[in-house]
């Protein structure tokens, strides 16, 4: 086993309502440490549900993960959320919990660390409060931090979701389409983010996205997924206009994201 | 040629400042009205645990002939010390705080000197309504003493500060303490007494043990005693009968009313103005006085167990409780289609119709269904006044309870039945405003 | 279990389930056609007889023949058009050959009766098509998979049925309740002395109904404190959500039904019960007692409902930090529930005050006793009093029920 892989996905298969529904189709796969790899596809072409198997979200019907070598696969409860505390995710429509404060949903990125009786009276230690402020300072929204989440604008919300994120200090993030619902600056703010916690921080980030020219930008390696199999995998340069077509399809045309 | 009068820039005309006065005066009754409350649970419990030299000996709440006016006066002051010390229930409810020249919260001293000017000031108060003070509305409120606001309007000035624990402020104290008297107050004027339920298991155990046995002799028989007692499927088809034709029918008088309901159909003249109230009261009137009580008057009227009864005291109710709700639907529609139809040319009514009707009838369907549960609930039990139904059978064999030896089995046939059906019809309506909705 | 199939297996849908779903369904469609025609014929049969003998019969004619005849025609309505219970279940009539032929028809519907003797070798064989469709050359679909011109409602057979049903439940319900107008005026007069005494109120009751008002107030607000209290933890057990596992399954559907149950048992039924079962001077606490278990049962109902209905984003945003399943529910579920459960608790603290008040009607303590007693005493110009006391009391409640559930939106 290499150590600098950190993922390896090994005949992954999910399937749905008894056999009519093949999310992902014997998806084999490796991530290494302080890759940027970029998910591309149409939509429902498995890349959501990829994810959420990595972490167990969603539980797969056959295959084995290697996380850092811990088989998630067939981990107990109490390792998987272990696991889950080096794992980050982000998600499109940010997820956070609307009525709570914009402190504590940060907070909540702490729960697999804090002590379960603490968190129940949400009691946080110090350093996790200051970590929560210096993390929100880090993604530029530190005036919120009393704020009711749904207050925030979509940008703000996802920075938060990455305010989150941080205070996890993963290993690993994942995200989720985690720009299709903002607008095309703020997307490239949010992306600069994650960017940055890949390049200073080492972590390494696992996006799926659905505009290759931000794959393109962003992106050290590129996995494009169809109808729940892998049709491409390597650099982001790679993929000319016939890959292009491969992948999404015959009617299918470049849309710039500047 | 006479100046004109120039008024002060940014100073409000006296109506103004009246309405900015009513949300202050509401909290502060509201929170007279809390300490008053506390006083009266003071005194019953010190009337129930402890007999005073003025008590009575029934426990009533009795005072000697200086005790009322001790009492207003001592919640008078309370209410005005909470208001000036710290944020009280009636202030957040009518979103009121006192804040400082910086919008921060001021300090104790100043506050204290906020209670001290409020006694001192008290009676020149009408005073402050005539000039437009820039400190602040009433004489107690200066850049001193801090000055009452809306937060809703200076909610963007106010520099941030972290959210309050509830169980830390006075405010959720206050309520826990409010919530501590009524449940001790609740014990005592309810009775409870769990070891008396207890003990007494053994005297109506009996009593479960039949429920839970029930005999069906009279599903389909007849129960000949009065003259008047059918079996229980007559009486079943009797109660969903009352209901139905009572739902349907308040459903169709109430359609039309609530138009006259609405303030935006109603509202664009004063015999509009006028006829909208009447409605609002008559709807709000009705709704508060329950079938049942309205069939006391009707069994008199038409015949005691007779279900016309039953269904007349039902009908009105639904009519009321209906025209309450969908007029609250039709005052909640969106506007831009009925703009849309008034500017082709359509007429008032044409417009009602083509973009109003629309518009409410899913939540009309809905609502006439959440009745129809109701009223077949209600059915079941109006026959206790006189009302016909299924009722009729149950109090009937109630009564027999001395006399006959299954009636406590029968009233559990009685029952069975009632879940049975009420139950269906429950599920049936669940699936249909699936459907709708 | 599914981590056992090999990798890249595609499992085929079992087909074993497929004829016994589609017998169900067809077997569906034919009950309610039946009930649908069934129930006009009783409705149009009382109608006849309530206008032209006087009497209350559902049948006029013995229940043999009317069921043949009723069976007969929803077959026959089955197959020559779209019936009630073909548009309620979604199912349409196929021809095969081309244009369908009346005589085909009228075959499939007489052999439709007949599927009990067959139900068997259908079901046993390969194609599970049933014999009465593929002697007459006709498929049973699912409405999905054809395209059909919708026609106006009372062009629609089933439609038309429908409304028929509709309106002569009305007049039956009507009858049967024995709606007369006439009488109502008719007595009007003989109830004038009522009238006379109803609006010149008697006030010295005053001061006793204000405390028995109060009684009654503690009563609803006791049984809400305790119905919540009991309630909460209760509805978390019924959540079809977060009941995982089998055992956690089982409990939730014994709590479901049973809270179904007792909602269907009106506060009152419960009250005679429990006024049996404590000492006559605690009436109160068997009113009490009667409101609490109506209200656990009513509260737990629309609590699981809305915690079933919760948004899984943000719960799943926690899963996914490590969290593990009591900091899940604190911190995903309970901030998205808690106005709406306060919401629920007033709505229900509204209803409580309207039962309490009468609840005294069978001895459950509070103003509803004392009413009862001066109605059954005829003392009319006192119970006014009772009752605008009443009024006052549930008006006073919706209205701060409905400001305070506003600004909880």
């Amino acid at each position: 086993m290499a150590t600098d892989e950190l993922i390896r996905v090994e005949h992954l298969t999910k399937i749905y309502e008894r056999g009519d529904i093949v999310a992902l189709k014997d998806i084999s796969f490796t991530v290494k440490r302080g890759e940027f790899l970029v998910l591309i596809g149409l939509s429902g072409s498995g890349k959501s549900t990829l994810l959420r198997c990595i972490n167990r979200l969603i539980e797969p019907t056959s295959g084995r993960i290697l996380f850092d070598g811990i088989d998630v696969t067939k981990a107990s409860a109490k390792q998987l959320r272990q696991l889950r505390r080096r794992m980050a995710m982000i998600f499109q429509h940010f997820n956070l919990v609307k009525r709570s404060s914009v402190l504590t949903n940060v907070l909540a990125g702490r729960l697999g660390y804090v002590h379960p009786a603490a968190s129940a009276i949400h009691r946080f230690p110090k350093e996790d409060i200051d970590a929560a402020i210096a993390n929100l300072e880090r993604v530029g929204i530190p005036e919120q931090i009393y704020k009711r989440a749904d207050e925030l604008s979509g940008g703000q919300q996802q920075r938060v979701g990455i305010a989150r994120a941080l205070m996890q200090r993963p290993d690993l993030l994942m995200a989720d389409e985690p720009v299709s619902a903002l607008d095309p600056a703020t997307a490239h703010s949010v992306m600069q983010y994650l960017e940055q916690m890949n390049r200073e921080d080492g972590v390494t980030v696992i996006a799926s996205l659905h505009f290759l020219s931000l794959a393109r930008r962003y992106g050290t390696r590129i996995l494009a997924l169809k109808d729940g199999e892998i049709v491409f995998e390597g650099l982001p340069a790679e993929i000319d206009g016939k890959k292009f077509k491969e992948i999404y399809g015959e009617e299918a045309e470049e849309v710039e994201v500047r | 040629m006479k100046r004109p009068r120039k008024s002060k820039s940014g100073s409000r005309p006296l109506a103004l400042r009246l309405a900015a006065l009513r949300p202050r005066i509401a909290a502060f009754l509201l929170d007279w009205a809390s300490w008053g409350y506390i006083a009266y649970g003071v005194m019953y419990l010190l009337n129930k645990y402890w007999y005073l030299r003025y008590v009575d000996f029934y426990g009533r709440l009795t005072l000697p002939s200086w005790g009322w006016p001790l009492v207003i006066l001592a919640t008078l002051e309370l209410t005005l010390l909470s208001h000036a010390f710290v944020q009280t229930i009636g202030l957040s409810l009518f979103g009121l705080r006192v804040l400082g020249p910086d919008l921060r919260r001021i300090p104790l001293r100043a506050r204290l000197r906020r209670f001290i000017v409020q006694h001192a000031v008290l009676l020149a108060q009408p005073v402050a309504l005539f000039r437009d003070r820039p400190g602040g509305l009433l004489l107690h409120d200066s850049p001193t003493t801090g000055r009452m606001h809306l937060v809703a309007r200076v909610k963007d000035e106010m520099p941030p500060e972290p959210p309050e624990k509830v169980w830390r402020t006075y405010r959720g104290i206050f309520l826990a303490g409010l919530l501590g008297l009524t449940f001790w107050l609740g014990w005592k004027i309810t009775t409870i007494n769990l070891q008396m339920l207890i003990e007494r298991i053994g005297k109506s155990g009996h009593i479960w043990r039949d429920l839970f046995t029930p005999h069906f002799t009279y599903l389909t028989e007849y129960v000949n005693e009065r003259g008047r007692l059918y079996s229980i499927t007559y009486h079943m088809m009797e109660t969903i009968f009352m209901a139905f034709f009572a739902t349907v029918t308040g459903a169709a008088i109430a359609f039309p009313l609530s138009f006259l309901g609405a303030r935006n159909i109603m509202g664009f003249n004063k015999l509009g103005w006028l006829v909208y109230s009447v409605m609002r009261l008559l709807f709000n009137v009705f709704r508060s006085i329950e079938s049942i009580l309205m069939a006391v008057l009707f069994a008199v009227w038409v015949g005691f167990g007779n279900p016309f009864a039953g269904a007349m005291a039902l009908l009105l109710h639904t009519v009321a409780a209906l025209g309450k709700l969908y007029s609250e639907q039709v005052e909640g529609i969106d506007p831009g289609p009925l703009e849309a139809i008034t500017a082709t040319g359509a007429r008032r009514w044409q417009v009602v119709v083509y973009g109003v009707i629309p518009q409410i009838i899913p939540s009309y369907l809905a609502f006439t269904l959440y009745r129809w549960d109701i009223n077949i609930r209600m059915a079941t039990i109006i026959a206790l006044v006189g009302g016909g139904g299924i009722g009729t059978l149950l109090f009937y064999f109630k009564n027999e309870v001395g006399r006959l030896p299954d009636a406590w089995n029968q009233v559990g046939a009685i029952v069975v039945s009632i879940v049975v059906v009420v139950w269906a019809l429950d599920y049936i309506s669940a699936r249909v405003r699936e459907k709708i909705g | 279990m599914e981590k056992d199939y090999p990798a890249g297996f595609l499992t085929p849908k079992p087909n074993w389930r497929r004829p016994f779903r589609r017998y169900g369904r067809d077997l569906g469609t034919l009950a309610a056609d039946v009930a649908v025609l069934g129930a006009l014929w009783g409705l149009f049969s009382f109608t006849w007889n309530h206008f032209a003998h006087g009497t209350r019969d559902f049948l006029s004619l013995p229940w043999g023949p009317v069921l043949i005849a009723v069976v007969g025609l929803a077959c026959a309505w089955q197959s020559f058009g779209v019936s009630v219970g073909q548009r309620l279940l979604r199912r349409r009539l196929v021809d095969d050959h081309g244009r369908a032929s009346s005589a085909r028809r009228v075959g499939r519907a007489l052999l439709l009766p007949l599927q009990p003797l067959y139900v068997l070798p259908v079901l046993v064989s390969a194609t599970h098509v049933p014999w009465h469709d593929r002697w007459t050359g006709f498929r049973t679909v699912a409405a999905s998979e054809i395209s059909e011109l919708r026609r106006p409602w009372y062009r629609q057979s089933s439609s038309v049925a429908v409304a028929l049903l509709g309106a002569a439940m009305f007049l039956v319900s009507a009858l049967f309740t024995q709606v007369d107008l006439v009488k109502l005026f008719r007595n009007a007069g003989a109830t004038s002395r009522i009238w006379d005494r109803i609006f010149h109120p008697d006030w010295s009751i005053l001061g006793l109904g204000v405390r028995l008002l109060i009684v009654t107030l503690y009563m609803a607000f006791m049984a809400t404190l305790f119905g919540v209290l009991v309630a909460v933890p209760l509805s978390f057990l019924a959540a079809r959500n977060l009941a995982r596992g089998i055992a956690m399954r089982s409990v939730y559907t014994v709590i479901r039904v049973t809270m179904s149950i007792v909602r269907s048992i009106e506060p009152i039924v419960w009250a005679i019960i429990f006024v049996v079962w404590v000492r006559t001077g605690n009436a109160a606490f068997a009113g009490t007692l009667a409101l609490f278990v109506h209200s656990v049962a009513d509260l737990t109902k629309l609590y699981s409902e809305r915690l079933e209905s919760i948004d899984p984003g943000p719960v799943e945003a926690i899963r996914a930090t490590g969290a593990n399943g009591l900091q899940v529910i604190l911190y995903g579920v309970v901030p998205q529930i808690v106005n709406p459960y306060l919401s629920f608790t007033i709505y229900r603290w509204d209803i409580n005050v309207r039962m309490a008040t009468i609840i005294g009607l069978v001895g459950g303590g509070g103003i509803g006793q004392r009413l009862i007693q001066l109605t059954r005493n005829w003392v009319w110009d006192q119970a006014i009093v009772l009752m605008l006391l009443i009024m006052l009391a549930v008006w006073a409640m919706d209205y701060s029920s409905s400001r305070l559930r506003e600004r909880l939106n």
